[in-house]
């Protein structure tokens, strides 16, 4: 009943469409799966969204990080004995950090996420015990990419027949006035958000947070580049508008660094960014405890194992404002799961409560889609 | 642009990708393995198994105008399956039937318990007239060019390309009669607007015939919705 073996695949999903924000254009999914294997044959799932700007990652570097410093930490291992909320600790001690800790939190959250999946499959246990769900369902928002604002309405019009009632905006590329006004014609009821993903210089940042007040933007997601809470703090004492950290907060103390400055009124918080369900669940209550609003945000091109993650999150954190996520098939060519985890007509989407995260994994969609294979044994 | 000017020139460009995707590219010019173009019968027999219950789905929902022609269509439909079946048997591919027809069944499954993204029965069916009518479409077009190269690169008979040849000879007019059929249902809901116009592209926003008939073949990246192509990663 210990792990005997994984496997990590570097994937690479063709989007339906490309998604473009200020930072980063992307057409497929970059994401990296990791399965590990017991001794009796039972499996778990576990994901990273590498992503160079947020934590330093690249999809080579989670490969590496898992063959060469996670796995060979944690072959051998019994199951976890997950029973509750209380073991959220018990799953954090389970998997190593690696240094520096920022450089490997997707490649940790992916094997968390895998050691987690597969302790819970062993006691065809849901992982909603780890984290009860506060509610039923999770609505999700849409997201309109960096484009055109000829693109951001059509967009708009996709999210309307969606039945969407909110709705995040990629800025920060030029246009973005063009391009928030060109969705609240189309959708004048729906709560609009919008995320700069650290593109501004603070100059820039309050003339654009001036103009879009007039347009009844809910929250402004990293408006400045990650960096001085102070910096930010100052922006938020004179912004109209309420601001979302995201690249800003990637580890606790990145958190109590913005906490005590004051520097943010909700935080971004995303399974892989925060190296792993644990962390990101602690990182979510401490936020909640300190008055922030919490956004349960995703990786662009995520598949159906780190959706359903966050899923589990955002059913078990509160207040939870706005969620993200769960495009499935919406975005990606094919997902890892049949089951299918999307959100439907208005973004709703139940809680998971198959065994594990939920999502039974096609390993053979795994290997189509695998640009690398790494197998690794005990 | 109206809505069917707008149909028409998503079908021809999907039916354009088709025609010059590699696995398509392979099929015909004879440089694909005998056990690709088993592959492919098997996946052609697999996406048109059920084509009988979407028909009779969309007759049910039909704008009372078009139900004549869509009624006629369901009865020629009818007997397809069992020339689908003789596909398969004239491949060589008859025992593996019941899996096809299992895996047939399933895709509607997994089609029903999927979460609808759809606020009302009529945009749903108007998504799924839309790809109905993109096959129609596309085999009018391509059948008897695919019979053509099933038989010179397979082998196969007469009997086992009947459902092409028919296709090939009556979904000319099919195709006509459903482009103006989808146009009706459309006025008829209330659907023939900016949100109708906006359905077609969100169904057809992967290439429906590469989907489903080369399944094994991961789209390209490349493939992804063009207007987005300043993207780069």
């Amino acid at each position: 009943m210990r792990l005997v073996s994984a496997t990590v695949y570097a994937l690479r999903i063709p989007f339906l469409a490309a998604v473009r924000h200020s930072l980063a254009g992307r057409r497929w999914s970059d994401a990296v799966v990791v399965r590990v294997l017991d001794s009796d044959g039972v499996e778990g799932f576990g994901e990273a969204a590498p992503r160079p700007y947020v934590t330093g990652e690249t999809p080579a570097d989670v490969l590496e990080h898992v063959a060469g410093v996670l796995w060979p930490a944690i072959r051998g291992l019994a199951a976890p004995d997950l029973r509750g909320p209380d073991d959220l600790g018990a799953i954090d001690a389970a998997v190593p950090d690696g240094a520096p800790l920022r450089r490997h939190h997707a490649a940790r959250a992916a094997v968390e996420l895998a050691v987690v999946d597969w302790a819970l499959r062993r006691r065809r246990a849901s992982a909603a015990l780890l984290l009860p769900p506060l509610r039923t369902e999770v609505v999700y928002g849409g997201l309109i990419t960096a484009d055109s604002p000829q693109q951001a309405s059509r967009q708009a019009r996709w999210a309307r027949l969606a039945g969407l009632t909110q709705v995040k905006i990629k800025v920060g590329v030029g246009e973005d006035l063009a391009r928030v006004k060109a969705v609240r014609d189309v959708l004048p009821d729906v709560t609009l958000r919008v995320d700069a993903n650290g593109a501004w210089t603070p100059t820039a940042a309050r003339e654009a947070l001036a103009g879009l007040a007039g347009y009844r933007v809910a929250s402004v997601e990293q408006p400045l580049p990650p960096g001085s809470p102070e910096t930010l703090a100052r922006l938020r004492a004179e912004s109209p508008i309420p601001l979302v950290l995201d690249e800003s907060v990637v580890t606790p103390a990145d958190l109590e660094a913005h906490l005590a400055a004051g520097a943010a009124d909700a935080i971004n918080v995303r399974v892989s960014k925060c190296g792993g369900f644990a962390r990101a669940a602690t990182m979510a209550r401490r936020a909640a405890a300190a008055g922030l609003e919490i956004h349960v945000g995703s990786h662009v091109g995520e598949t159906a194992i780190l959706s359903a993650a966050g899923r589990h999150l955002a059913a078990g954190v509160a207040p939870t404002r706005f969620v993200e996520g769960s495009y499935g098939t919406l975005l990606l060519a094919e997902d890892v799961s049949d089951d299918g985890v999307r959100f439907g007509h208005r973004g709703v989407a139940p809680v998971l409560t198959r065994p594990g995260w939920g999502p039974r994994v096609r390993v053979d969609r795994l290997r189509r889609y695998a640009e690398t294979v790494v197998e690794l044994a005990a | 642009m109206n809505l069917r000017a707008h149909l028409e020139e998503l079908f021809e460009a999907q039916t354009a990708e088709l025609v010059a995707s590699e696995p398509f590219r392979a099929l015909e010019t004879g440089g694909a393995a005998a056990a690709d173009y088993d592959r492919f019968v098997a996946a052609v027999v697999r996406t048109h198994l059920k084509a009988t219950e979407y028909v009779a789905f969309l007759c049910a929902l039909g704008a009372p105008e078009s139900s004549e022609s869509r009624l006629r269509n369901l009865l020629e439909e009818l007997h397809h399956p069992g020339l689908l079946r003789q596909m398969a048997a004239g491949t060589g591919l008859g025992d593996r039937l019941p899996e096809l027809e299992a895996q047939a069944a399933d895709d509607i499954r997994r089609l029903v318990v999927e979460p609808v993204l759809y606020r009302t029965l009529g945009e749903v069916g108007l998504a799924a007239f839309c790809e109905v009518v993109a096959f129609e479409y596309m085999l009018a077009r391509l059948a008897g060019r695919i019979a053509v190269f099933l038989a010179a690169r397979r082998g196969l008979g007469p009997a086992a390309l009947r459902w092409w040849t028919e296709h090939a000879e009556v979904d000319v007019q099919h195709a006509a009669e459903g482009l103006a059929d989808l146009e009706t249902y459309a006025r008829y809901y209330g659907l023939a607007n900016e949100d109708g116009l906006a359905i077609a592209p969100l169904t057809l926003r992967e290439n429906v015939f590469l989907r489903r008939y080369f399944p094994d073949w991961p789209l390209p990246a490349g493939s992804a919705a063009p207007e987005a192509a300043p993207c780069v990663s």
